[in-house]
């Protein structure tokens, strides 16, 4: 029994990849840390500008969900041989078509008002501040719109949880960070549902 | 004729860039070419020691510029090799005795003369870097497999990519122990070059040789036993445009190693 055991052993510990994983560590965790600093000081992308694209990204996927605006994480993450530019996004709930699509026209509304606003900017520079208030008014604006929004809710966001389970959408519990390919996942989801 | 002025750089310190000037600097001259190293490490020279030639300073660079001497003269010979020959930095001055134009100039100077002009460039991306890249048309970036010095290695292959006058950047990996490679302890020579992408000129082991060399004043190119001093020589013909084979350093040796080495590779793709 015992030469069995311990024939059994030796073979068990050859194919038994643990110990090598353990030592692997070290090197792998330093060339993943290391490419992912490189790809820092290589693209000058400063907190700044990830502050700013962190931004954008929160204005444009507000058009289709409803989320946790603080709790959103944009990283540079190692994938493999890769560096990938992770979006974590502490999604509420995503929102139905009628108000993606109202969405999508104030944006629209607000880009053309900003067009003006620039045209105006670049032939006198006076108005300048003007545009700034009339610029922060529009967020506040919107702001009430997207509370105005939150009070219907629930209605909709258990239409959304029974169409597909599988989603990390909860209106009732806390908000669940899901990583930018769930978000596409959730636009297909709700194009589905709302066929439903 | 027109020599090859080559600087030998790194951005972080320590790293192996006296060492590494010194010993294919030899293996050069050995080679039967006439080589001249500069020394533009102001106030902290070094080079002198490595070669054994500490004694035999009387004039620096800064002298040639501020023309005490002239430039002849203050060109030391080697004891060994009379193709060979020191322009040693000034121990008393800082970095801003000199300027990039007046380096330009004295290399411009020696590369009529001689096959090669190395410099030996000061850790850092300051003045003393810009000075000691001016005159140079190729460049070596030394780096251990640590984090840190490749990571300011890159950032020196940065900057020399934007000086139009470096047309070849090249990669010497210094310090490399097997051993922490074999167990992955260590980044190996294909992560590294991987990582900084530019050709490999060299692999260096770690070798405590090289401390008893630099006791000595004789660079290890001259142990003819030395695992270390062979790969400098390969270096030097690879410098001279010769297909050398790289030392075998990395790879995990043996069936089970390598069967090993499968399994570890199958796991990190999970
Ligand atoms: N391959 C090696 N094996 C063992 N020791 C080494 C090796 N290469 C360099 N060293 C040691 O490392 C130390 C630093 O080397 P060296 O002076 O050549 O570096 P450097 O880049 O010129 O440093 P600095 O930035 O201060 O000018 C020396 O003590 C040297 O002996
Ligand atoms: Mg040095």
């Amino acid at each position: 029994m015992g030469l069995l055991t311990d024939f059994y052993n030796t073979v068990a510990k050859f194919f038994r990849p643990q110990e090598e994983i353990v030592d692997e560590a070290s090197k792998s965790v330093a060339t993943n840390r290391l490419k992912l600093v490189l790809m820092q000081d290589r693209t000058n992308l400063t907190p700044k500008i990830l502050e700013q694209m962190r931004g954008e990204l929160v204005d444009l996927l507000s058009k289709y969900l409803e989320m946790d605006k603080e709790l959103l994480e944009l990283n540079f993450e190692q994938e493999g041989d890769q560096v990938a530019l992770m979006l974590s996004i502490p999604v509420i709930r995503a929102k139905d078509e009628e108000e993606i699509e109202k969405a999508i026209a104030e944006a629209a509304e607000k880009k053309a008002e900003e067009a003006v606003a620039e045209d105006e900017g670049s032939e006198e520079e006076e108005t300048e501040e003007t545009n700034e208030d009339s610029e922060s008014e529009n967020e506040d604006l919107e702001e009430e719109v997207a509370e105005a929004e939150t009070v219907e809710e629930s209605e909709v966001s258990e239409e959304i949880e029974s169409v597909s389970e599988d989603m990390e959408v909860d209106a009732n519990s806390e908000p669940v960070p899901t990583k930018t390919n769930s978000v596409k996942k959730v636009e297909k989801d709700l194009k589905e549902s709302t066929k439903v | 004729m027109a020599g090859r002025v080559i600087v030998i750089t790194s951005g972080k310190g320590g790293v192996g860039k006296t060492t590494t000037s010194a010993n294919i600097g030899t293996a050069l001259a050995k080679e039967g070419y006439k080589v001249v190293l500069i020394d533009t490490d102001l106030g902290l020279r070094n080079l002198d020691l490595l070669l054994g030639l500490e004694n035999r300073i009387v004039y620096t660079i800064v002298d040639v510029i501020e023309e005490r001497c002239k430039l002849k003269q203050a060109l030391v010979k080697d004891k060994k090799n009379p193709n060979l020959s020191l322009l040693a930095a000034a121990q008393t001055r800082d970095k801003s005795a000199v300027n990039a134009e007046q380096l330009k100039e004295i290399c411009d100077k020696l590369k009529e003369k001689n096959d090669f002009v190395l410099v030996d460039c000061p850790a850092g991306i300051e003045q003393g870097f810009q000075n000691a890249i001016a005159g140079a048309s190729e460049a070596i970036v030394v780096t251990t497999p640590e984090m840190s010095a490749i990571r300011d290695a890159d950032r020196i292959i940065g900057l020399l990519n934007t000086k139009e006058e470096i047309t070849s950047t090249r990669l010497l990996l210094n310090r490399v122990r097997p051993n922490l490679i074999k167990n992955n302890e260590m980044m190996s020579v294909d992560d590294v070059v991987g990582i900084l992408e530019i050709p490999l000129l060299g692999i260096i082991p770690e070798d405590t040789g090289i401390i008893t060399s630099t006791n000595k004043g004789e660079p290890i190119v001259n142990d003819e036993h030395s695992l270390a001093g062979q790969a400098y020589r390969n270096i030097a013909k690879r410098t001279l445009g010769e297909e050398v084979p790289f030392l075998d350093l990395d790879e995990p040796k043996g069936i089970v190693a390598k069967i090993k080495n499968v399994f570890a590779k199958l796991k990190a793709k999970v």
